[in-house]
Formats: C-alpha cells, sequence, structure tokens
C-alpha cells in the first residue's frame, strides 16, 4: 500500500515538473506567428505611446561598454557603446533606459536561437554582425519580420540594394536592418610588393618565389578548420570567387565540382605545398594574424574590419605601430606602409570578394518593440549613422547618403572602396540553406585537399562532399 | 477504549515511520526530477524533433538517420576511442608510477603532493591555452626546437599543424596525429593528480605486513605490484578508471581550447563533435540525438568495466 502512495506522489511530482516545464516553454510556440504580424500592426512612424515611466531598452551586442581596456580587441566598439548609451537615454530620456548586455562574440547566435526557443529572456535589439547569421535565425523562427515596418519608414529608400538582399529570407521577407557593409579585402605590406600587389596569380607566383628568396612569405591566411571553418569565408573565398568559382548550384544545392573551384583550390594547395604560406596560417585560433604583424608576410585577405585586431605591427623598414589598438593598422596605411587592395584574378576575370552585412535584428519575444523601432531610426539619423557604421559596423554605410559623411573620405575607406569596386563580391554561400553545415564540411575538405594530403584528387573529394550534404536538402 | 481503537492504534505509529524518510527525500528526488530527469527525457523529445521556420517537426529517427550517414561522426568515434585509450592508460600508468614513488618514506613528500596537485586545480580551458602557447608554430616557446630539422629531420615537427600519418587499418585514425598525441599528453598531464591521490590513498590502506612477508617469501616488485597490490587496488582502479573514461569521453574543454578538433578533423572527437552540431551549427535535435548516442556508448563503457572487473574478482577469489 505504502509503496503504491509512494510511486503515486512520485509520478505526481513528475507530471507537476512536467507541466511547469510545459508552461515554461510556451512563449518558444509563438515565433511561427509572430513575425509577420507584430511589425505591420505597430509601424514606427506612428506616434507611439508613451510609457507612464522609463522602460528598459535591452540590447545585445558583442562589445561592452564597461571594458575601458585600451589595448582590448573590441575597444572601438566598447567605447562607441560608452559614448552612445548616455546619448540614446538623453535624446529618450523619460521614455527609454539602454541597458546593453555585451555577449561573446562566437557564442551569441547560438545563445539567441537558443534563448527564443526556451522561452527565455531575450533582448529587444541583437547586433547581427554577419549574412549568414539571419538565415540561422530564419530557419529556427528566432527573428521577426521586419518588411513592412521597415519600408514605412524615411531612410528605406536611401538603403543599398544589395544590402537589403542580404537581410532577406528564403521567404523574400525583410529579417535584418543593414546598417554596414563588410567586404573582405587584402591588406598588403607594400615593401613587400614594390610593384603593387599581384594582378594576376602567375605574378602572385613570381613575387611569390622572389620573396621566399628573401626567406619571406608572400601570404598569410586563415587556413585551418577552426571556429567551425570560418578560413572558408576569408580568404579561401576570396581566391575560389576570383577564379569564378562558386559553391552552389544556385538552387541550393551545394556544388563544389565547378571547374572553377577545382582550378581555385589546385592554385591555393600549389602556394601552400611551395612553402609561400607560412605555418602559423594553419594552427587556428586567429593566429594567422602574427605572421602579417611582423610582416613575415607581405599580404593577408581578411575583412575590412580586420584592421581593429591585427596589431601592434612592425613594417618591413623596421617602423613600429604598437600603441596596441586599431590605429596601428590606420596609421601603417596612412604612412603608405600598408595598402588595402582587392585580389588578384585570372586574365580576363573579375577579382572576387565576399560580402557580409552588420545591422540589426529584432528577435522573436522582444518585450520591447517600440523601443527597437526607435533606435533604429536613431541609428539611421544623419548624426548617429556614421558613427555606428564606423563603430560597431566595421564597414561601409549601407545608407547612400552616409556614404559621402567625412568620416568615410580617410585614406583607409578610400582605398577599401576602390578595391571592392573593382571587385565582384557576393555573400559565399550563395542558395544554400545551411550555410553554418556546409562552412564546416567545405573548409575540412579544402583543408584536407591543400594541407593534409595534397595528393587527393580534388574533383573526387568535392563530390564526396557536396553528395553528403545534399543528401539531407 | 472502543475495540476498533485499540486495533488500530499499533498501526498508526508504524505509518508515520514509514512516511517521515520519504518527506525527508521528497526535496531531493524533486530537484533531482527538475535538473536530472525533466532534461533527459526533452534529450530524447528533442532528439526526434527537428527546428523549423514554423516551429518544431517530429522526423522520427531522422536525426540519427543523418548523423550515422555524417562522414565526420565515424571518423570521430575512432578519434574518441585513440583518446580514451591513450589517455586512461598513460594516466593510469604514471598515476600507479608517481603514487609508487610517493608511498615510499623520503623527505618533503608532502611538499610534492602539493605540487603534483597544482595542475588539477587548473581549469581544462586553460590548461589547453597554455600548451598551445608552447607549440604554436613558428612564434611557440618550444617551436624553435621541434621545428629545427637538424633535430627532427627532415623537416622539424609543427605540432599544431602537421598532417596525420596514413592510417594502418583502413579508415581507423591509427597511428594517431602529432596533435593527438599532443592532445592526450596534456589531458594526462592534467588528470594525473587526481589519479595519483587516488591511488596513493588506495595504496596506503594495503597492510604492510602483507607487503613485507611477500618480500620475505622472495616476490619481487613486479610479482608484489602483479600479484599483491593490484589486486588489493582493484576497486579504487575501477574507479580511477571509471573518471577518467567518463571526463575523457564527455569533456571538451581541453580539446576545445588546444586544438578546436584540428589540425582537419584529426582531434574531433565526439564531445566536440556534438558541440560543432549544436553550437555552431545550431542542430538542436542532431545534437540530442548525438547526445543520447553517447550516453549509450557511456553506459557500454562502463558495464564492460563493471563485467570485466567482476570477472577479475572471481578469478582473484
Amino acid at each position: 500500500m505504502n509503496r503504491k502512495r509512494i510511486l503515486l506522489t512520485l509520478l505526481g511530482v513528475l507530471a507537476l515538473v512536467f507541466v511547469v516545464a510545459a508552461c515554461a516553454q510556451q512563449p518558444a510556440e509563438q515565433p511561427a506567428e509572430q513575425p509577420a504580424e507584430q511589425p505591420a500592426e505597430k509601424p514606427a512612424e506612428q506616434p507611439t505611446e508613451a510609457p507612464a515611466k522609463e522602460v528598459d531598452f535591452v540590447t545585445w551586442y558583442q562589445y561592452d561598454q564597461n571594458n575601458e581596456d585600451p589595448k582590448s580587441d573590441e575597444r572601438v566598439g566598447n567605447q562607441y557603446l560608452r559614448d552612445t548609451i548616455p546619448q540614446f537615454n538623453e535624446a529618450f530620456e523619460g521614455k527609454w533606459n539602454w541597458v546593453n548586455q555585451p555577449k561573446a562574440f562566437d557564442k551569441m547566435t547560438a545563445e539567441l536561437v537558443a534563448a527564443v526557443q526556451a522561452g527565455g529572456d531575450v533582448p529587444d535589439l541583437f547586433e547581427m554582425s554577419n549574412t549568414q547569421d539571419m538565415v540561422d535565425f530564419y530557419r529556427h523562427g528566432t527573428v521577426q519580420d521586419l518588411t513592412d515596418w521597415a519600408m514605412a519608414q524615411s531612410w528605406w529608400n536611401d538603403l543599398d540594394a544589395s544590402a537589403i538582399e542580404a537581410c532577406k529570407g528564403p521567404d523574400g521577407k525583410l529579417y535584418c536592418i543593414p546598417i554596414s557593409i563588410r567586404p573582405q579585402v587584402v591588406y598588403v605590406w607594400s615593401d613587400r610588393f614594390p610593384d603593387g600587389f599581384s594582378k594576376t596569380p602567375e605574378a602572385f607566383l613570381e613575387d611569390s618565389e622572389r620573396l621566399k628568396a628573401e626567406g619571406l612569405y608572400s601570404m598569410t591566411f586563415f587556413g585551418s578548420t577552426d571556429k567551425g571553418g570560418e578560413g572558408l569565408t576569408r580568404a579561401m573565398w576570396t581566391i575560389i570567387s576570383s577564379y569564378g568559382g562558386s559553391l552552389d548550384d544556385g538552387q541550393g544545392n551545394m556544388k563544389l565540382d565547378w571547374p572553377e573551384t577545382i582550378e581555385a583550390i589546385e592554385f591555393i594547395r600549389h602556394i601552400v605545398q611551395q612553402g609561400y604560406i607560412p605555418e602559423i596560417a594553419f594552427a587556428g585560433g586567429f593566429q594567422e594574424e602574427e605572421a602579417f604583424k611582423d610582416a613575415s608576410a607581405g599580404s593577408f585577405p581578411t575583412g575590412l574590419f580586420g584592421y581593429r585586431y591585427v596589431n601592434p605591427l612592425t613594417a618591413p623598414d623596421g617602423t613600429k605601430y604598437d600603441t596596441g589598438s586599431a590605429e596601428d593598422m590606420l596609421n601603417a596605411i596612412a604612412d603608405g606602409q600598408v595598402v588595402i587592395t582587392h585580389s588578384f584574378a585570372p586574365e580576363g576575370k573579375k577579382p572576387g570578394c565576399g560580402i557580409d552585412v552588420a545591422g540589426f535584428v529584432i528577435p522573436v519575444g522582444a518585450k520591447n518593440v517600440e523601443a527597437a523601432y526607435d533606435y533604429i531610426n536613431w541609428i539611421m539619423s544623419p548624426e548617429q549613422n556614421p558613427a555606428w557604421v564606423q563603430g560597431p559596423g566595421g564597414g561601409f554605410p549601407a545608407l547612400k547618403a552616409t556614404q559621402e559623411h567625412e568620416l568615410f573620405q580617410t585614406p583607409f575607406y578610400k582605398q577599401a572602396a576602390e578595391a571592392v569596386g573593382a571587385s565582384a563580391c557576393r555573400p559565399w554561400f550563395g542558395s544554400l540553406q545551411r550555410p553554418n553545415e556546409a562552412q564546416e564540411m567545405v573548409m575540412q575538405v579544402i583543408y584536407k585537399l591543400i594541407k593534409e594530403d595534397p595528393t587527393l584528387d580534388i574533383a573526387t573529394e568535392l563530390q564526396k562532399v557536396q553528395e553528403e550534404y545534399n543528401a539531407n536538402n | 477504549m472502543t475495540q476498533s481503537q485499540s486495533s488500530y492504534s499499533p498501526s498508526k505509529p508504524h505509518r508515520k515511520r514509514d512516511w517521515l524518510p520519504f518527506w525527508l527525500i521528497l526535496p531531493t528526488v524533486v530537484v533531482l526530477l527538475a535538473i536530472q530527469v525533466y532534461p533527459a527525457l526533452y534529450t530524447v523529445w528533442l532528439s526526434v524533433h527537428e527546428r523549423k521556420p514554423a516551429g518544431w517537426t517530429y522526423v522520427g529517427v531522422d536525426n540519427f538517420r543523418r548523423l550515422l550517414n555524417m562522414g565526420l561522426f565515424k571518423e570521430s568515434i575512432g578519434h574518441t576511442i585513440i583518446f580514451l585509450v591513450g589517455y586512461a592508460s598513460l594516466t593510469m600508468l604514471l598515476g600507479f608510477i608517481v603514487a609508487m614513488l610517493l608511498n615510499r618514506k623520503m623527505r618533503l613528500s608532502g611538499f610534492y603532493v602539493t605540487l603534483l596537485f597544482i595542475p588539477w586545480i587548473i581549469a581544462d580551458l586553460l590548461t589547453g591555452i597554455v600548451f598551445r602557447l608552447l607549440v604554436f608554430p613558428d612564434y611557440g616557446i618550444f617551436s624553435g626546437i621541434l621545428q629545427n630539422p637538424a633535430l627532427f629531420p627532415p623537416d622539424g615537427i609543427s605540432i599544431l599543424t602537421a598532417a596525420r600519418p596514413k592510417p594502418w587499418f583502413g579508415d581507423f585514425p591509427f597511428p594517431p596525429s602529432p596533435a593527438m598525441i599532443y592532445l592526450i599528453l596534456a589531458s594526462a598531464w592534467r588528470a594525473l593528480p587526481f589519479i595519483t591521490l587516488l591511488l596513493l590513498a588506495s595504496m596506503q590502506t594495503i597492510p604492510q605486513e602483507v607487503l613485507e612477508s611477500s618480500r620475505i617469501d622472495g616476490a619481487n616488485g613486479w610479482q608484489i605490484v602483479r600479484h599483491i597490490m593490484i589486486p588489493l587496488m582493484l576497486p579504487t582502479l575501477v574507479v580511477a578508471l571509471f573518471s577518467l573514461t567518463l571526463s575523457g569521453m564527455n569533456g571538451i574543454g581541453m580539446v576545445f581550447s588546444l586544438t578546436g578538433g584540428g589540425p582537419g578533423t584529426s582531434t574531433e572527437v565526439l564531445s566536440m563533435l556534438l558541440y560543432a552540431i549544436g553550437w555552431r551549427q545550431l542542430y538542436f535535435g542532431r545534437a540530442a540525438a548525438l547526445a543520447l548516442l553517447i550516453a549509450v556508448i557511456n553506459w557500454l563503457l562502463i558495464t564492460g568495466t563493471l563485467r570485466f572487473t567482476r570477472l577479475q574478482e572471481r578469478s582473484i577469489s
């Protein structure tokens, strides 16, 4: 009898735990419907109801306003938040109080997806730093549809068309607001390439041989499989796209065995096997930067925003740029020691590069959507937009009006604009709907082909990977 | 007092006595249900669902099928076996030797034990970073020695980037890559203090008379270890082996910070793959399926070890 009662009580407790858990999960069930409806109901242009007292407006940035370390990698963004949080709070005094919760750059996307699914606390606004996150957000029903609201705003028609495209989900709806366009470029020590950076792969091989004879490397890049295959999005894609290659068939299937892609990988394999690339390029953990910092490698294809992290620098002539901050690279560029340029490309082809957008998404379950709308409009204002693009954005303005701002007339931005203007930039994942999975798989096979076993047949290995990926389409 | 009262009264205090322990353990049971049973059941639920834009969709065994069709999954099992065997056997062997040394009466033995404990108090994530700094190609503290062709012909060794050797047995990743060997060494270095102290404590419970009489009977060192110490320490050795197996199977900190699963995929063990699928690729359903498979492997390892131990104990007795 007693045993039965104990059993029944335990079952009761178990049922109670399930009920509590199920109740806690309720908000996670909302994502599917919410995105389409919410923005349409509350256009920001309409005067919003003033809350009775100041309400917290919560954001997730990868930057930390409380980190005042001048040598912090994220110094630029940290300073930006320190400067602008008081400005926003003053502009919306009595209405919103901006509270930023700093997050790790490589964990925040997963954290948001998990938080929305679990019905946990989500921010009112999330700083999105690359386009492929948007694909994941869409797949998980993490973010709200902003189409109707965004199209009703005064700045909509001034947005760069390609930036808008990058923010669209597979269903054609807008899920993010682009603020900054982040291209991939090539940083070059001008003394290592006295006649300018190589224009063709053949010229690059000649320069590489010359530098090798001097005990130097012609290039360093993110060559490891670390960080989920992040290297693919950088130098690998820059070279593949410069050869005219692709990683998809335009229909959502992975297709790696394009002749141009194979040719590009063959070229990368060659420069690795010839010893033109330092070993540190394959160590992961962003250690490839070391070879550019001490100028032992002459060039470094990476993101435009990379200038913030690659420091301190020692130029080929021994000049030191050692403040240990983003100023080092900017000063080296201003002195003509470093130039920003585009990739080389085979004769008759336009250099390629990867491109991303940084901007904002509003998570499903955000408590204060009105504040998020106000914040985006505030950031889009001529007074605030340039600072965001230069600060957290680390790229070019998505708003055409901001492109003319004096902040973007420096040697750094002018050179970058020329490099991007001479290139055909596109997102590396094309029509692929599972970019994170694809990124990891493709970078692993490229690593295998260029470094681990250079005797393998490129086409065969690429076909194996694309078949494995496409089997799950 | 009525008849009915008198017949009922003896059982009343008995019932009270029976229920009290239940009420006392109830809070623990509730906490266990909430933090262990519920997550376990939720993992099972997740493993048969997949997230779509419209919400969760039931996919049956699809997550398991996708996992089993994944080339990297099969490869990861091989890496995990190599890692577990290397890590557990090296740590046990070194732990036993160090415990034997510390078991001898010598000066400053307390100091040595304190020193020995240092690796254990450092987080595995930090240990990984430190070991990584030692062997960075070109820039690491020991890279000048390791990458010196005169010392390591023909081209020197770059531990974090060296290609793995051609496998001897089909696709099974043996011999392991230099990075895997280094990962095993680093992991063993960190686990060594705990295992050593565990074995030392056990060693100190062996009656000195038994050891002395065996010596008088002419047993040599190896015979004492093989026929006296190991059988008497068997329960502790099993606990140590459990601890190593489970930490090696489920731990990710060291792999994450030391090799990140690389170079290529040569140190991609199951726990690292679980992290990649769940937190990098955001397939929570598939990650849950993998977590269940890992749990099954854990269970097999534990029951296998237990059965082996029982057989050993039986044969000894």
